[in-house]
């Protein structure tokens, strides 16, 4: 009788802890998902396209970025370069290999650079041209 | 009776992990389908391109002087501060991925006056066809007066392709 109490205890703990590790893998792989480096790479490329799209001479627009410094930083990336525009085309690159660029058709003179006193947010600077 | 139980709860337990497999799967196949699609912005994009002609066109809400000339009308790009290079993928550079058209009509005859028409008119039939992989078109009017009380309707159409960053 103490066996086979002994037995359901233990058979309900292994279901728990298979049912607990099989939810937390199917959670780890949603938040890797959505804090992958390239989908953070075409959304900050696409609005910073938009922003720049709408933005007018001597505007300084702010842009918070924390997410995505985070992961420039666990790829050893200089945090001055993951943003470069040339041209009118943004390009973001998070990764060693990888980035995304997006053009935008305002022709405007920006420049983009973080903000030291935060650190997790993007200046950008429209010049007057 | 206990043994019975007992088989059964095992049977359960196999069906439950089955379900769990299958949610698992679907939660996957809904998320990879989610974030493996791009982010479509060429509404937006549109919207933007729109506001900006227009605003290009109009001074202190009224009609900017010179809009009608053939000189604004060559010079369309600079004096409205648009440019239409975009990256070097895709062959976009050879098949421009932009497309704006204005036409201005005198307001009481609805007569054309004049109309400007910028980069790749090939798109143009393609709006109003049904399907995410055609070109985004957004056509706005709106009423104007120039300063010497003209009464103007000015149509602008706004077009942006650029398929392939934007769907899958």
């Amino acid at each position: 009788m103490i066996n086979k109490k002994g037995n359901i205890l233990t058979e309900n703990i292994i279901f728990i802890i298979l049912n607990l590790v099989f939810l937390s893998i199917l959670i780890i792989f949603l938040f890797s998902k959505m804090g992958a480096a390239a989908v953070l790479e075409e959304k900050y490329a696409k609005q910073i396209a938009l922003i720049l799209d709408s933005a007018e001479p001597v505007m300084i627009i702010s842009i918070n970025m924390e997410d995505a410094i985070k992961i420039a930083n666990k790829e050893n990336r200089d945090l001055n370069n993951i943003i470069s525009i040339q041209d009118n085309v943004v390009k973001v690159q998070l990764r060693e290999k990888g980035g995304y660029s997006y053009s935008f058709f305002n022709d405007i003179d920006p420049s983009i650079y973080l903000n030291r006193s935060s650190i997790k947010e993007y200046i950008i600077f429209i010049d007057y041209n | 009776m206990i043994l019975k139980n007992k088989k059964a709860d095992k049977i359960i337990s196999v069906y439950w992990f089955a379900i769990l497999f299958i949610v698992a799967a679907a939660i996957a196949y809904m998320v990879i389908s989610f974030y493996g699609e791009p982010y479509d912005i060429r509404e937006a994009e549109a919207y933007a391109l729109t506001n900006k002609v227009a605003g290009c066109l109009s001074e202190v809400g009224y009609l900017k002087e010179g809009v009608l000339n053939e000189d604004f009308r060559e010079n369309f790009m600079e004096k409205c501060k648009l440019n239409f290079e975009v990256e070097d993928v895709y062959n976009w550079r050879e098949h421009g991925q932009y497309y704006v058209e204005i036409n201005f009509y005198d307001f009481s005859t609805n007569q054309s006056i004049s109309s400007i028409k910028k980069d790749n008119e090939a798109l143009k039939p393609d709006c109003g066809l049904k399907g995410k992989t055609f070109p985004v078109c957004l056509e706005r009017s709106f009423y104007i007066l120039d300063k010497e009380k003209n009464q103007y309707q000015i149509n602008i159409l706004s077009i942006v392709r650029k398929t392939e960053k934007n769907v899958q």
